[in-house]
């Protein structure tokens, strides 16, 4: 307590004339004592700087992909320039014309180029949100929460359906709130209504699989059907959940899912393990291809899960995380019967004269 | 009568009160919240603010019920002892508000009942009936008293009294005790010339630059209807040797006065009011303590251990719950957070889990959930950075009252930015004798100075009726404290 002389408790009235008002770095008189009233409301208006993109995990993989790429790059930068030679040499015209593609081409690889860069960013930013958003959590650190709120506050921008909620909660940042509270409330405020979108979709997905599953005649078709879904899936919750993936954003996105579900997919909790087998169990009972449709829609609804985890740029804090019965609990008890009755339907489709589509079978 | 035998009683009438408290439970869930804290801590205004937000509908972003929407309503009951006085909310609120002033201290004990009308996460609506207990703190410094003889009492208010910290102050007590022998026929003139020294020496502890809190007997300081009643014509003296004092002396006599004290006054008031809680927020006054320097800090400690161990703390099992109230969460609030900047509400914080430590593992070691938290029932100052030359400072901007210690240019008028002081990042610098700081009432000023600021300019809406209070961390004390109720 002896190092902090300058740093004894003082008081200055506010109307000693020795005292002014000033706002941070504006000049102020000699000598006089300067009081700049922190701000009730902390302003909105600052962008966000995206930090850049990390280097790549590994060293080799960058020089591999580095060399490829040059190597490729030079080829079809030859190939294109040897081409549009040739096209001078047979005619002018033509010389012009391809001159003309090759600048759209270039044109549209920058546009390309810029748009995956920005989507890897965007993601990186939501990674390292969350990554804040639970050190906040642990910490209870108001300043790194405040960061956080602030940054959601703005990436939030582009979902007008969440004004409403961005308002008030830009009204609760100028209350003294701790830390841990202040990042569950932001969860509350921002992440509610996107959590139920995101069920939902999910939840649409999983029947979607186990319906196309059931009815379709091959292996293969519902391999596709699938692994269509499941890039659809994880593109519209990144979407929904603030991110901008494109192809290559789409790449990382799937492994880092896939890394997800395999940490966590084996490791779920008892309940919905047992769920998964009784489900398939009765399904396999009453048919094969039930209960094939039935595990390809838990799969789906699994993937679905993990991407929501992986997408979403809070932890689960305040709110529930969705369970696999929130999402798959259609596929067995309601849905199965939907199922069933497209089963039948193609069963009917098949042998004539049984039930037709959209009526139900009489009795007897 | 021995005092196996009152425990017993007082067992048996406290478990058929619950027993009571729980058949009334099934018509209508009830949480009784005890509302503790020492003379000064802001229990009043704990209470008027708490009783404001949920009938007003205040700004509570972390208290969930509400926040979620999920409370209609709170209104004001009839209370249910008719022979208690209501809490005089409104005179409270309009002091508060219309005249900007703290509510007086508080003179006896009152009390209010609020039905908080909700609807459960799940769906539905219920109602959940919050009784709420407001009283002198002063009487709280009873409750270690009751397995107190009153040999112990004398040795150790004496040996207080003569601590360095107190000795100057009870000087004149101590020397009309020289002059005292114990041993002597007991004289009525005698005990109430006592009585007054001594009552007059505890009142001189509560001095602004001492602030002592250690004081029993509370009803000395607050005595409440009882005014003058033989009861409290007591002092501690020095007995000579063991056993008890030969019959008719003066020591005997003080004697019976203490334990009649005990029996007819301590023991129905801890009985009606604390032996049958739920919840518990315990208001602490850190800043007062650290204004007066290290002796006000450990003297707030020694009394705060002995309050807390007379709770019932603790889980409730389901048959134990049947028979025994035992309070399920406590909160330990540091009360007054608005008087410091909030970069410093974390040491805050911290220096209050220090000072409650013991009853702190206490509680936990009974299963009670516990948390620490520093709040201001109504926020009174906002916050501001203050340059001088090349010193910043991060201040508080409020109207400071009039007439405080060391403080005279303050009217109560004019604003002021004030820097109350940096508190250590780690709180035991502060308990460390050695490196102890340096109280109000130094030479040099003291290292802390917490000025009392008025009440906030209040906004009111169209019909004049007061808008929310502002406040610090409200919303969390009361999602700890009734919130899992409210789920």
């Amino acid at each position: 307590m002896t190092d902090r002389h300058n740093r004894r408790p003082q008081a200055f009235r506010l109307d000693d004339p020795g005292v002014v008002f000033a706002d941070e770095g504006q000049p102020a008189p000699r000598g006089a004592v300067v009081v700049t009233p922190t701000p009730p409301i902390p302003d909105m208006a600052e962008e966000i700087a995206l930090p850049p993109p990390p280097p790549r995990s590994s060293r080799w993989g960058v020089l591999f992909w580095t060399g490829l790429g040059g190597l490729v790059s030079l080829g079809l930068g030859l190939a294109v320039s040897k081409l549009v030679e040739d096209l001078f040499a047979r005619a002018d015209w033509l010389g012009y014309v391809g001159a003309g593609f090759a600048a759209a081409f270039v044109v549209a690889c920058l546009g390309l180029l810029a748009r995956e860069t920005f989507g890897l960013m965007r993601l990186k930013t939501l990674n390292k949100l969350r990554e804040r958003a639970a050190l906040a959590l642990e910490k209870d650190d108001r300043r790194v929460a405040e960061g956080v709120t602030k940054e959601l506050i703005t990436l939030s921008r582009g979902s007008p359906g969440l004004l409403r909620a961005r308002t008030e909660l830009a009204s609760h940042l100028d209350a003294i709130i701790d830390g841990a509270d202040l990042i569950r409330l932001t969860e509350r405020h921002l992440m509610a209504p996107l959590d139920a979108e995101a069920t939902r979709l999910v939840s649409n997905a999983a029947k979607r699989v186990s319906v196309v599953t059931a009815v379709s005649p091959r292996a293969a078709v519902d391999l596709v059907f699938v692994a269509l879904t499941a890039v659809g899936l994880i593109r519209r919750l990144a979407l929904l959940y603030g991110g901008r993936p494109g192809a290559l954003g789409m790449v990382r996105l799937f492994r880092q899912v896939v890394a997800h579900l395999a940490v966590t997919g084996g490791m779920a909790a008892g309940d919905s393990l047992i769920q998964q087998v009784v489900g398939h169990g009765i399904a396999a009972k009453l048919s094969a291809r039930l209960g094939e449709g039935v595990v390809n829609g838990l799969l789906t609804a699994r993937l679905g899960l993990a991407a929501i985890e992986v997408t979403r740029p809070l932890p689960f804090a305040a709110l529930p995380a969705p369970a696999l019965s929130d999402v798959a609990s259609g596929l067995i008890t309601r849905e199965t019967a939907t199922g069933e009755m497209a089963v039948r339907e193609a069963l009917g489709e098949d042998a004539a004269g049984k039930a037709r589509p959209g009526k139900r079978p009489s009795a007897g | 009568m021995p005092s196996w035998y009152e425990e017993l009683i007082d067992e048996a009438r406290l478990t058929a009160l619950t027993l009571l408290d729980r058949a009334e439970d099934l018509t209508s869930p009830t949480l009784r919240l005890g509302i503790t804290g020492l003379s000064r801590s802001g229990k009043t205004v704990f209470t008027t603010a708490l009783i404001h937000a949920l009938t007003r509908g205040g700004r509570l972003p972390v208290f969930r019920a509400m926040h979620e929407g999920r409370i209609a309503g709170a209104t004001l009951e009839p209370q249910p002892d008719d022979n208690v006085p209501r809490f005089d909310y409104e005179g409270h609120l309009s002091a508060l508000v219309d005249e900007r002033r703290w509510p007086e201290s508080t003179r006896r004990i009152s009390e209010l009942r609020l039905a908080i009308d909700y609807a459960p996460a799940r769906g539905g609506r219920r109602a959940l009936t919050l009784d709420i207990v407001d009283y002198p703190g002063e009487w709280l410094l009873d409750l270690p008293l009751l397995d107190r003889s009153y040999a112990d009492f004398a040795a150790d208010s004496l040996r207080l009294a003569r601590d360095p910290a107190r000795r100057d102050l009870a000087a004149p007590f101590l020397a009309a005790l020289a002059d005292t022998d114990p041993e002597a026929p007991a004289d009525e003139a005698l005990a109430r010339r006592l009585a007054e020294l001594f009552t007059d020496y505890l009142a001189a502890c509560r001095a602004e630059a001492v602030a002592m809190s250690l004081l029993p007997p509370g009803r000395f300081l607050m005595p409440g209807d009882l005014e003058g009643s033989p009861a409290l014509t007591f002092a501690p003296i020095d007995l000579s040797g063991d056993g008890d004092p030969p019959a008719g002396s003066l020591a005997a006599m003080m004697q019976r006065r203490y334990e009649s004290y005990k029996d007819r006054i301590v023991r129905p008031f801890f009985r009606d009011h604390f032996a049958r809680l739920d919840r518990q927020i315990v208001l602490i006054d850190v800043l007062a303590a650290l204004n007066a320097g290290p002796a006000a800090l450990s003297d707030l400690e020694a009394a705060l251990d002995g309050i807390l161990a007379a709770f019932r703390v603790g889980r409730n099992s389901w048959l134990g719950a049947l028979f025994r109230h035992r309070i399920g969460r406590v909160l330990f609030a540091a009360t007054k957070a608005d008087h410091l900047h909030h970069t410093s509400h974390d040491p805050l914080e911290a220096i209050l889990r220090r000072l409650v430590e013991r009853a702190l593992s206490r509680a936990e070691g009974a299963g009670a959930q516990i948390d620490v938290v520093a709040l201001a029932a109504v926020r009174a100052t906002r916050e501001a950075q203050v340059r001088r030359g090349r010193v910043h400072l991060p201040a508080i901007v409020g109207v400071p009252e009039a007439g405080q210690y060391g403080a005279d240019e303050f009217d109560g008028l004019a604003e002021a930015a004030v820097f109350p002081g940096d508190l250590p990042e780690n709180p035991s610098a502060l308990f460390d004798p050695s490196l102890g700081f340096k109280g109000l009432s130094d030479a040099q000023g003291g290292d802390f100075r917490f000025l009392r600021f008025r009440p906030p300019v209040v906004e009111r809406n169209g019909e004049g009726q007061a808008l929310p209070l502002p406040h610090i961390r409200l919303d969390r004390a009361l999602e700890f404290l009734i919130g899992d109720r409210l789920r």
